[in-house]
């Protein structure tokens, strides 16, 4: 019972710290692939440290709670994710509720920022859902493939299914799947070809424009645990889990790094070419991973 | 990150963050702009020390104004300041917002920038260079570590003649003030 309380404490914090770890990482390998030396690794939590000493001015009381209301629903998520062999909540639910809940986080930014009353906001925004609509198709059917091939929802199962036959993506009816996924995942964390929600040049930085202090320090931290999800999701699902929580950490960590090379080399995508492409490519794969599935069980 | 200031870190927190997280919102006025650039891309890599540019004064807390400043920018520039969260830190580059520079006698321009907005630390020279906003960089941690950095208290202090210079350049503000002006406000007259 202890170690079950101390797991529902404790894991939202590695989430935290790995998602922080990672922000770092990313701020330092972009840096080494564009020829500079970059910050120290501990650069963000220096900054969260700042933003937590800051003063900051409310906008209204949604402000603050479409924030803690993102927060709120990235911490679910996380305990709904088996890392390792830490899974808090891995009895109920399982995929469908992780799909239901991801959602509230862009809606809490969404909530939060209509509060802000700044026009960079509302664009940020409108270019937020406009590229999760993109994405979601391509990332349903590729759930619907992998429910439907394990013909179950809970993820533990996937993972321990996975055990016994071996990597979803390396097998033959989840490979285009897994692919599908892999390509709109650096859409999923907001990342450069598709950071066009949060484009610093063009509408100052989208959502997070009026965010400041301990604002900006909770945005960051919903940052870091999307990192954690979206990343960990693909590792249960496709790289097959990991017995213990350092081997996942690993696998984690090279699809990160996979990402962020794309990050660091490719430049801004224009909305409709970012929609054009996610509705295109990943969809049609994933469209074709799913018909593939479906024979297979036939 | 140097090991001997661990000790530091635990002790002020919130002082030692603010010196290796400056957050800069750059202010290009007329000149100034090209220097930018090199300092915060791969030729000299300002993200070392914690130096980026961010995109709103919302999140920033180094303001960096280049250039001379002419009374319409002034204006903006005002603004800019005001947005930023407390504890903000300003620096100004070049000779024009420290005595006018070659626009000393210039009908449009504003001679000295400290008598509008609290300045931090200067940079002398017409341009200086790059590597010149690292030395402030540098000049800036100590003013932090020393507490001499306050020009946002020094802003709050002296709001009312602050407010009384902006509006001698700027005619009638049309925002209100930041700070309450009333008789409480301790303050004397500054030209």
């Amino acid at each position: 019972m202890v170690g079950r309380i101390l797991q529902f404490v404790l894991y939202p914090l590695v989430a935290l710290a790995i998602g922080v770890f990672f922000l770092g990482l990313a701020r330092k390998i972009t840096a080494r692939i564009q020829w500079r030396y970059g910050p120290p690794l501990v650069q963000p939590v220096i900054d969260m440290i700042r933003f937590f000493y800051q003063k900051s001015v409310s906008h209204g009381p949604v402000f603050a709670v479409g924030l803690i209301m993102s927060l709120a629903g990235s911490i679910v998520v996380v305990l709904f994710l088996p890392f390792g062999s830490i899974c808090p909540l891995s009895g109920s639910g399982g995929l469908l509720v992780v799909l239901y809940v991801m959602l509230l986080a862009p809606m809490g930014i969404a909530l939060s920022g209509g509060q802000g009353a700044n026009p960079n906001i509302s664009i940020g925004i409108s270019r937020k859902l406009i590229l999760a609509l993109g994405y979601e198709v391509p990332f349903l059917l590729v759930l619907l493939a992998v429910m439907t091939h394990y013909n179950t929802i809970s993820i533990v199962q996937v993972v321990e299914a996975q055990r016994d036959i071996g990597w979803s993506i390396a097998s033959l009816p989840l490979f285009l799947s897994g692919v599908s996924y892999l390509l709109i995942l650096p859409a999923m964390l907001g990342f450069r070809p598709f950071d066009v929600s949060t484009a610093p040049q063009e509408i100052s930085s989208g959502p997070l424009v009026e965010y400041g202090g301990k604002y900006l320090l909770m945005a960051t931290i919903e940052h870091a645990l999307l990192l954690f999800i979206d990343i960990a999701l693909f590792v249960n699902l496709f790289l097959g889990g990991a017995g213990n929580p350092i081997i996942f950490f690993v696998k984690m960590l090279i699809v990160f790094v996979l990402v962020l090379f794309i990050h660091a080399a490719f430049p801004r995508l224009r909305i409709e070419q970012a929609i054009r492409y996610l509705w295109k490519w990943p969809t049609a794969l994933a469209l074709a991973g799913l018909i593939i599935v479906t024979i297979g069980r036939s | 990150m140097d090991r001997n200031q661990i000790a530091k870190w635990f002790k002020e927190p919130s002082k030692m963050a603010n010196k290796y997280s400056l957050h800069a919102i750059y202010f290009c006025t007329g000149c100034g702009i090209i220097e930018v650039p090199p300092v915060i891309t791969a030729r000299w890599d300002a993200e070392r020390f914690g130096v980026i540019p961010v995109a709103t004064p919302r999140q920033a807390n180094l303001f960096l104004i280049t250039g001379y400043v002419s009374v319409k920018t002034l204006k903006a520039i005002i603004r800019t300041y005001e947005q930023m969260y407390e504890p903000k830190y300003t620096v100004a580059f070049g000779s024009c917002p420290i005595n006018g520079g070659m626009y000393w006698d210039s009908y449009n321009t504003i001679k000295h920038l400290d008598k509008y907005i609290p300045i931090d630390g200067w940079i002398a020279g017409c341009m200086p260079r790059p590597e010149a906003i690292f030395v402030a960089v540098t000049h800036l941690w100590t003013l932090i570590d020393k507490g001499m950095a306050n020009g946002y208290e020094r802003y709050r202090k002296y709001y009312r003649a602050y407010r009384r210079n902006q509006e001698l350049a700027l005619g009638k503000l049309e925002w209100p003030p930041l700070y309450p002006i009333g008789e409480h406000t301790e303050g004397g007259e500054c030209d």
